[in-house]
């Protein structure tokens, strides 16, 4: 495992003041407590299709919407319940919409794969791989076309790379000059597949070179370090400055979807030495250490979530199931 | 009434449109500065710049499914794909994202996006670039299917799918591209689902789409001065499909054939006649008949390309089969 | 509160799942991240693992260890110190609002048609129940033989009634008094569309309208009434089309003579009605008809139709003019039943109310002018079928019963006259059945054998 550009964050630490770094741990933990939460309602029955957690993956997600405004478009996987929490969309309206309830975020039509919340510019998680890469890419020729400041942005695993739509979304974007960012979230494995059996070249920001765009790697797991590379990527985008490739070296430590098994194709000691690296205690220990943030205010945000997830689970289970004579609204505009 | 060519009402839809809103872009091979394989976009890159007549490389799935994206953020694309077979690489994109967008999103993102191009059998244009597959797209919930056959129709129902917030595929048959017809100046729009019925008659009915339309038509104006009066009806668009039309005529005559170019199985004519017989079955004084193209790829010699669509004999034995049923 | 341990989802389409065995005990503290159970699905062996700390509580009652649970079973409680374990294991957990279940129903009607009877499309299936048409006897002009619209509509017009539109728009009387007066009381009733009824009064004013100018020479000038007309085309066609042959022979009938006078005293005991010899000719000339199936047929097209059932007009003189209503199935009716039904037809015609299905069908025909004095005639063949009977006076008549012993007797003597179409039957066929009958009315009792 080759090592990621770490971006000497300690610049960004202490310029960005404490409210900024409070908010940033607090998406990271929503993220975290809702998804433990969805993986034990997984386990009790009440999902009744699929959960792909994205535990581990917090510092990706936090750090790119950090920069997005809700007209902003993101556009994201199967493994995107991070993305919508960090993009804005409720704990609750995402665990009412696994649930499969009326009150969930796509009024129960989608699950998991398919939460959409267009107020808040989260433009859908996705069953299939790749289309994502093309649809922001879209959202940049709109935005380029319309003259509106604005960015698309798509999230994406090692997996999506080797696709076609890889290929061709940003090649597109590159030649139309679009402000659209490209994050991979490189875990090293789609689904079971290690990426180094999918590639003969790992380096996923290596390939930026091949379409003519900037592209960087950073530590997925540390906040600051994509806070920062999505910062320039975001800033060159809506300065004209086209498209940008984001390599975010990170890990999921629990596995591919609830309900799979986690053996045969990685180690224990390779999940426990992941979660060792655990994005939100290494940051929270480091807020304290450069005395950033004060204990208080973190245990009372840690406190306040853990209620908040709680809470949404709550939300989920007394929510009502949609009506079935509307199961065929919606097909078309009119 | 001035007459001009299916290609020209086309282009002159799209560019009323583009003059009024300037969220409507094309984009697709050739169709910048060469204003498109068809002419579909002449002049169009001089007039409306690079961003919205935009050429595209050679990656169908990546225009589809940027395209897609840019739809759901606000602006109104159009992709023409020039020969409409191309459209099959990205699939993924035309019915997993776009024909269910508007759904997964309970109705608040909207698909406002059209793809065109050209379908259809004839000059030795062989397997990949003769293409029809619109009963495969008319199967899909989510997006409409619209199949043109006058220049007037082509205008007007142009229109109609670029005001719409609806996907649609606008499919133009290549041998229609140069027929001539009337069409009025201006602006007017042609409802989907809206059948046209090109002549009256009492004995038979007869549907038919596209080119096929064409043939029929004059088989029809033929068996005309033998005093056979056959109804003959074009639905126009595939999806929605106006069977309504097709009904009240086999009350009045109780025979109807479809002649179409695509395949028989699982078909257009297979969707009419099941409506029919659901619908109209104590209507029926003979079992429903279809014409259609032979279930092959296309070959490429001329008499071969020839033997796989009806031609004006076949047409009229079929009608004159019908009859004596 | 004490936290469920239940029976977790593996893969998406598992249902239950074997508990396997415990890893950790009744009473154990656990911590999060701790394996709790091993779970057998169709797939592999899984283990479980715990979300929460707490003190591992497996109720007495809850499933054992090999037990196949449902997912969302409940298994054990994780409970926190100084908490009561809740009360028994419940057998289903709620999940809130279980889901509507949408059923389907997919009713499979497969409706096998017989094909002894002509095929008809749905169409003039429709139009014949409208019009009141028996299409079972029509032959089809659609290219497979199957009965079309054309081919109902034009036996729509063929009907002997004047009336083809619903009954109920034209009152029985007024059809009458139409017939009478030669009104066409159809166009009417279809002129009058949104009328209800069509009623005498309404056909008497048509009537006067159209009343024959008075001729000064004293002649009465009366239009041919649509009655009479097809009576005429009738007529017509059958002397045109057919190559009519007729053959005659004097029957003697003492023995049926005698057995009516039986039947006749048998029947004034109870009140029935008495078999006319009509009656006792249509019996015998079924037994003839079944020998001699060649003329029990009709021409339909270019095909002669033997018919396996013998059904058998009977003329009828009514003072309208003359109907043929048929007796169907003669040869499943006994005597009584035939006695009955021509009687009531009978009626029925000379009131004028015969329906349409009661003239259809026919495949022989007996006409008696016996009444009139008449001996041997030549009778019109009814088409489409193929002979007719003509039956003459019953006379008592001196008869050489033994020639050679030169004994004459009075015997009842009837003369029997067949005409029969020689385009379908050829003579000396024609002949044995005229002998049959003959014997057979001189024989009665050999119908009974």
């Amino acid at each position: 495992m080759t090592a990621a550009i770490t971006y000497t964050t300690d610049a960004t630490l202490q310029t960005l003041d404490s409210a900024a770094h409070l908010a940033l741990y607090r998406v990271m933990l929503i993220i975290r407590r809702t998804e433990e939460q969805l993986a034990r309602a997984h386990q009790g029955g009440f999902i009744p299709g699929a959960c792909h957690t994205y535990i581990g993956e917090e510092a990706v997600a936090t750090g790119v919407c950090a920069h997005l405004r809700h007209e902003d478009a993101v556009f994201s996987t199967h493994r995107g319940h991070g993305h919508a929490l960090a993009k804005g969309v409720t704990p609750r309206e995402v665990a009412a919409e696994l649930f499969g309830r009326v009150t969930g975020v796509s009024r129960g039509r989608g699950g998991s794969m398919h939460l959409f919340s267009p107020e808040v510019g989260m433009m859908g998680t996705s069953g299939i791989v790749g289309p994502c890469i093309l649809q922001a890419t879209g959202a940049g020729y709109t935005y380029k076309l319309l003259g509106q400041d604005r960015v698309g942005v798509a999230f994406f695993g090692d997996g999506a790379v080797n696709n076609g739509a890889f290929h061709e979304g940003l090649n597109l974007a590159a030649i139309y000059g679009l402000p659209t960012l490209f994050i991979c979230e490189n875990n090293m494995y789609a689904t079971e597949v290690a990426f180094s059996y999918a590639t003969r070249n790992t380096e996923v920001a290596s390939r930026g070179a091949a379409y003519g765009i900037p592209a960087v790697a950073v530590d997925g797991n540390d906040v600051l370090s994509v806070y920062e590379a999505a910062g320039e990527a975001v800033k060159r985008a809506r300065g004209g400055g086209g498209p940008t490739l984001i390599e975010c070296k990170t890990y999921r430590t629990r596995p591919h979807a609830e309900g799979m098994r986690d053996a045969g194709y990685r180690t224990a000691d390779e999940v426990d030495s992941w979660k060792a690296r655990d994005p939100i205690s290494s940051y929270r220990a480091r807020l304290i250490e450069a005395n950033r943030a004060a204990e208080a205010d973190l245990a009372a945000i840690d406190a306040e979530v853990k209620a908040l997830a709680e809470d949404a689970i709550e939300f989920a289970k007394n929510s009502p199931y949609p009506d079935a004579a509307t199961a065929t609204k919606y097909i078309y505009s009119e | 009434m001035r007459e001009i060519t299916f290609t020209v009402a086309a282009r002159e839809a799209l560019d009323e449109a583009m003059s009024a809103d300037p969220r409507i872009f094309v984009v697709g091979e050739g169709i910048g500065p060469r204003g498109g394989n068809f002419n579909t976009t002449l002049g169009f890159y001089e007039k409306y710049g690079p961003m919205r007549a935009c050429d595209t490389p050679i990656s169908e799935r990546g225009f589809v499914g940027m395209c897609a994206g840019a739809a759901m953020t606000g602006s109104r694309p159009v992709v023409d794909f020039m020969f409409f077979d191309f459209i099959l690489d990205s699939m993924g994109e035309l019915i997993n994202q776009i024909a269910k967008m508007q759904y997964m999103s309970s109705g608040r993102l909207k698909m406002p996006l059209v793809l065109r191009g050209a379908i259809g059998i004839g000059n030795s244009s062989a397997t990949h670039h003769s293409g029809n597959y619109y009963p495969i797209f008319a199967h899909l919930p989510g997006i409409r299917v619209v199949v043109p056959y006058s220049p007037y129709d082509a205008k007007g129902l142009f229109r109609t799918a670029l005001r719409g917030d609806d996907p649609v595929l606008f499919l133009e048959h290549k041998s229609l591209l140069n027929m001539k017809g009337p069409v009025p100046e201006g602006e007017y729009t042609i409802p989907f689902g809206k059948a046209n019925i090109l002549r009256e008659g009492t004995q038979a009915t007869v549907v038919s789409l596209a080119f096929m339309l064409k043939r029929t038509a004059e088989v029809c104006e033929k068996l005309a001065s033998e005093g056979i009066s056959i109804e003959l009806i074009d639905p126009r668009t595939v999806n929605p499909l106006d069977v309504d039309t097709v009904l009240e005529s086999v009350k009045k005559t109780g025979r109807l054939l479809i002649v179409d170019e695509t395949f028989a199985p699982c078909g257009i004519g297979a969707e009419i006649a099941a409506q029919v017989m659901e619908r109209g079955f104590d209507d029926l004084d003979a079992p429903v008949a279809r014409l259609n193209g032979v279930h092959t790829p296309t070959p490429y010699s001329p008499p071969l390309e020839a033997a796989v669509v009806p031609d004006a004999v076949a047409i009229e034995r079929a009608i004159r089969d019908l009859l004596a049923e | 509160m004490a936290i469920e341990i239940v029976m977790p989802r593996f893969g998406w389409t598992m249902e239950e799942g074997v508990l396997a065995e415990w890893l950790k005990k009744d009473g154990d503290t656990i911590q999060p991240g701790d394996l709790l159970f091993t779970v057998e699905s169709d797939k592999a062996l899984n283990e479980v693992e715990a979300f929460d700390a707490g003190i591992l509580r497996i109720p007495s009652d809850a499933p054992p260890p090999g037990a196949t649970i449902p997912v969302g079973g409940l298994l054990a409680y994780l409970m926190q110190p100084g908490e009561a374990l809740p009360g028994a294991v419940m057998d289903e957990e709620e999940h809130g609002d279980t889901p509507p279940l949408v059923v389907s129903v997919v009713e499979n009607a497969v409706a096998t048609v017989a094909r002894n009877t002509p095929t008809i499309s749905p169409r003039a299936k429709r139009i014949a129940a409208e019009l009141a048409v028996d299409w079972t006897t029509l032959t089809g002009s659609g290219r497979s033989g199957r009965i079309i619209e054309h081919d109902v509509r034009n036996a729509a017009q063929r009907m002997q009634l004047t009336v083809r539109v619903n009954a109920a728009r034209v009152t029985p009387l007024a059809r009458r008094v139409a017939d009478d007066l030669g009104v066409d009381v159809q166009g009417l009733a279809e002129q009058h569309s949104d009328r209800r009824r069509i009623v005498r009064a309404d056909v008497e004013n048509v009537a006067r309208r159209e009343a024959p100018p008075v001729n000064v020479t004293g002649d009465t000038a009366t239009p041919i009434n649509p009655m009479r007309r097809r009576i005429a085309e009738r007529m017509a066609a059958s002397a045109h089309t057919t190559a009519p042959v007729t053959l005659t022979t004097e029957a003697d009938v003492t023995e049926l003579v005698r057995l009516r006078k039986q039947i006749k005293a048998d029947a004034a005991r109870d009140a029935r009605a008495v078999p006319s010899y009509t009656d006792l000719l249509v019996k015998l000339c079924a037994e003839a008809l079944a020998e001699h199936p060649a003329l029990n047929a009709r021409l339909e097209g270019e095909s002669i139709i033997e018919c396996s059932a013998i059904h058998i007009g009977i003329a009828v003189d009514a003072e309208r003019g003359l109907f043929v209503p048929v007796l169907h199935d003669v040869q499943n009716k006994n005597l009584r039943r035939i006695t009955q039904e021509s009687a009531a037809l009978i009626a029925q015609a000379r009131a004028g109310q015969l329906p349409a299905e009661a003239m259809q069908g026919g495949t022989f025909t007996i006409t008696n002018l016996g009444m009139f004095e008449i001996d041997a005639f030549t009778p019109i063949i009814n088409l489409p079928e193929c002979a007719i009977l003509g039956v003459g006076r019953i006379v008592a008549k001196q008869i050489v019963t033994d020639a050679d012993a030169e004994i004459v007797a009075i015997r009842q003597m009837m003369f029997l006259s067949l005409t029969f179409d020689h385009r379908l039957v050829d003579g000396a066929y024609a002949a044995r059945f005229l002998r049959r009958i003959k014997h057979l009315t001189e024989q009665p009792y050999l119908w009974l054998a």
